[in-house]
């Protein structure tokens, strides 16, 4: 009988492992003397290769000892290939941990080493640490950098139209109506990606739900996913899908990203780690960005979140020099680095950038931050929560479900596994 | 005797040896086989049976995974749903590239010019990666600057624009029809050997009692094809019900827009290994379960298939 390529394919990801992890070490055998260390840096960060080399770089002035070398893998499936290596007893030294539950899972299920006596890790604030704290209160990663996700524009197309950034939520429809008036596409949002439908909610619910206080009160479980403020996030949700492109059902990422650095579209709600990729793709994009309007006379909010840490594996061979590397990831020397060469807000606190706009993030975000709610708090239970909503939202775009069908699926989800809602 | 003997007994000895010595040949291929397509045969049959804690094995749990695949929603709801997709997966192969291929084998081997180069026209995606062609088809059926939407525009047909990948109704076809595109080389390929299989003398005697076009192909051609059809049938069954490759290039993990996409593998992929960017959770064992149940299911009616094509093959 044929076999299951289901099956074979748990067999085949492990072989390609078994044959990247044989080709990394004889590639670091090759003019390696005695006392040199390699370390591996798992990553879903293909974009940033460039940039880790240089703080690598940086890294190898003081300790010329330890080669490294960052190996990132597609965004979509680094958990996969990550967690297939790690229960074969592979993977990185070095693992670029997701933020909150999945993260957290690794650590629970002893992959990871606590670094708890690494030295620097004091400086961080309790809610940036808590994104890679195990269930056992042990400090599992180092923070990297905190995300952020707010309505990026085109101050060319705005200033051409005599647009200003909108100070409220009405304001905000009156300027995308004006915006499609001109024939061009306001809001750059495809709904292909069910991913990105939670961050964009991330960025426009605060907006309806009223921000923190919505959060706090669901956390405590004092308060559900059917009550009207969630309700009217999903509302909100659903209205501007008039400013969407044109097929917006069928465009993904790259769709959406490429209207927006052409300037066919004037607004493009995404994360902070776009900046740089906008302006690779286009140096001419004149970018700003407006924290979301409140639609319930609150103030404006920038949603964040911590995107990523830094943990060591478990197995591996290397802990103290992988120990010395994330050191580094606390300094301030580093943290300015990262800031100037990934115009990502660095999770120490205090580092000043010399770019403008990341600069006026960093402080938007110091004012202005309201979680990242889906992902900071609902991305467990199976499927997740979060999940849930993505694929609620993109169902309610295509007509299958109703708004208020969309908040009961992800009241009935959260129900089933957060405990403050049971 | 006693020398004569002996060397019998060599020869005998040495015709042992060798004998064995070829059993030791299959041992590397076996030993392939046995890692990557047995071990986590039985492996994902033994995760089945335990409850996971993301990706730690639990307590034993016995059949509770299957139940909760069956019974609990969300799970069996896109169960159902993904199998749906497959079964349409496997009707819509066997009419189009099948079907197609079998009438494209057909003119090759009648007449056309040519044929020889028409025939690695039709097999040439097939040497292309899935990925590629999975890549190149997003291009393709892009609903704003794709091929396929500016050649209706150009033909004054824009009511049939569509958001080919992102609407529901025809994401799922889309795929299939690449994948029909993809795969006809091969289904012309076998159906050809068929073809040719057949003595030229049957033709002659058949055209002398007075069968034409239609009539041959009826009562000469199909009947003596039937192990190409079963052949074909089988593949296509098998390859329907794995249907992951595509559909994964095309479309990702999350069987977006709306699950129209999922298939029995992908729902497998997104349970077993969570799959989607970011924040998403693994169900190990769910996953082993739908595994187990999805080859279960393809052996069984393989199996079931293969026997009944084998008698109707005594029978004739």
């Amino acid at each position: 009988m044929k076999k299951m390529k289901a099956i074979t394919f748990v067999g085949f990801l492990a072989f390609i492992l078994i044959i990247s992890a044989c080709s990394s070490q004889s590639g670091g055998d090759s003019g390696e003397s005695e006392g040199e260390v390699t370390l591996t840096i798992g990553s879903w960060r293909t974009e940033d290769k460039a940039s880790y080399q240089k703080v690598i770089d940086k890294f190898n002035e003081e300790n010329p000892d330890i080669n490294v070398e960052f190996k990132p893998s597609k965004n979509t499936e680094y958990n996969t290939i990550l967690n297939t290596a790690l229960q074969s007893g592979e993977g990185p030294d070095i693992i670029h941990l997701r933020p909150y539950t999945p993260g957290i899972e690794l650590a629970d299920a002893g992959y990871l080493e606590p670094l708890d006596d690494l030295e620097g890790l004091d400086q961080y604030p309790e809610e940036t640490l808590a994104a890679s704290k195990g269930s056992d209160d042990k400090q599992y990663g180092v923070p990297l950098n905190i995300s952020t996700t707010q309505m990026f524009y085109n101050k060319k197309i705005f200033d051409d139209l005599g647009l200003e950034e909108p100070q409220t939520w009405d304001e905000f429809l009156t300027l995308s109506q004006k915006i499609k008036d001109e024939g061009i596409t306001p809001i750059s949002l495809g709904t292909k990606e069910g991913w990105l439908l939670s961050l964009s909610h991330g960025i426009i619910g605060p907006a309806h739900y009223g921000g923190n206080e919505f959060v706090d009160s669901i956390t405590a479980g004092e308060t559900d996913f059917t009550s009207d403020e969630f309700q009217s996030s999903i509302d909100a949700m659903d209205e501007i899908k008039q400013f969407f492109p044109e097929n917006f059902e069928g465009l993904g990422m790259e769709d959406i990203r490429t209207m927006f650095f052409t300037g066919d579209a004037a607004m493009f709600p995404l994360g902070s780690w776009e900046i740089e990729v906008l302006r690779e793709m286009n140096p001419e994009l004149e970018l700003g960005f407006f924290p979301m309007p409140s639609a319930v006379g609150k103030d404006p909010t920038i949603t964040t979140w911590v995107d990523g840490s830094y943990a060591i594996n478990a197995s591996s061979e290397q802990k103290e020099a992988a120990k010395k590397f994330l050191q580094f990831m606390t300094t301030e020397e580093f943290g300015t680095m990262f800031t100037e060469e990934f115009k990502m807000i660095s999770a120490i606190p205090g580092i000043a950038s010399e770019d403008e706009l990341v600069n006026s993030l960093s402080q938007a975000v110091e004012n202005q931050s309201t979680p990242y709610m889906m992902l900071v708090h609902f991305a467990g239970g199976n499927p997740s929560t979060k999940a849930t909503i993505e694929t609620e939202l993109q169902g309610m775009y295509l007509g299958e479900r109703t708004p208020e069908e969309v908040a009961n699926t992800v009241q009935e989800s959260a129900k089933s596994w957060y405990e403050p809602l049971q | 005797m006693r020398p004569a003997m002996n060397s019998v007994v060599k020869i005998k000895k040495q015709r042992d040896w060798k004998r064995w010595t070829i059993h030791l040949f299959p041992i590397p291929a076996l030993l392939i086989y046995g890692m990557f397509v047995v071990y986590p045969l039985f492996a994902a049959l033994t995760y089945s049976f335990f409850d996971w804690k993301g990706i730690v094995r639990g307590d034993f749990v016995g059949l509770k995974n299957f139940k909760d695949l069956f019974t609990l929603e969300p799970f069996s709801g896109l169960f159902w749903n993904a199998f749906g997709h497959n079964i349409l997966y496997f009707v819509l192969q066997m009419i189009f590239q099948n079907g197609l291929a079998f009438i494209l084998a057909y003119i090759i081997y009648k007449k056309v010019k040519g044929s020889e180069f028409l025939k690695i026209a039709y097999f040439l995606p097939r040497l292309l990666s899935v990925i590629v062609v999975g890549f190149l088809w997003k291009l393709i059926l892009n609903p704003n600057y794709g091929a396929l939407n500016v050649i209706l525009e150009s033909l004054g047909l824009e009511h049939l624009q569509k958001a080919w990948l992102g609407d529901p109704d025809t994401a799922l076809i889309s795929i299939i029809l690449v994948n029909c595109w993809y795969g006809i080389g091969f289904g012309v390929l076998i159906f050809l050997a068929g073809l040719q299989s057949i003595p030229k003398e049957l033709f002659e005697a058949a055209k002398l009692d007075g069968a034409n076009g239609l009539s041959m192909i009826r009562k000469i051609v199909l009947p003596l094809m039937v192990p190409s059809f079963m052949i074909m049938t089988v593949l296509t069954f098998i390859q329907s019900f794995e249907a992951f490759e595509l559909v994964y290039a095309m479309q990702g993990s999350q069987g977006e827009p709306y699950h129209s996409t999922d298939t029995l593998a992908i729902y497998f992929y997104r349970l077993a290994f969570g799959g989607s960017a970011g924040g998403s959770t693994t169900a190990v064992g769910l996953g082993s379960a739908l595994a187990v149940v999805l080859f279960i299911f393809i052996s069984f009616f393989t199996a079931l298939y293969l026997r009944y094509m084998q008698k109707k093959q005594v029978d004739m």
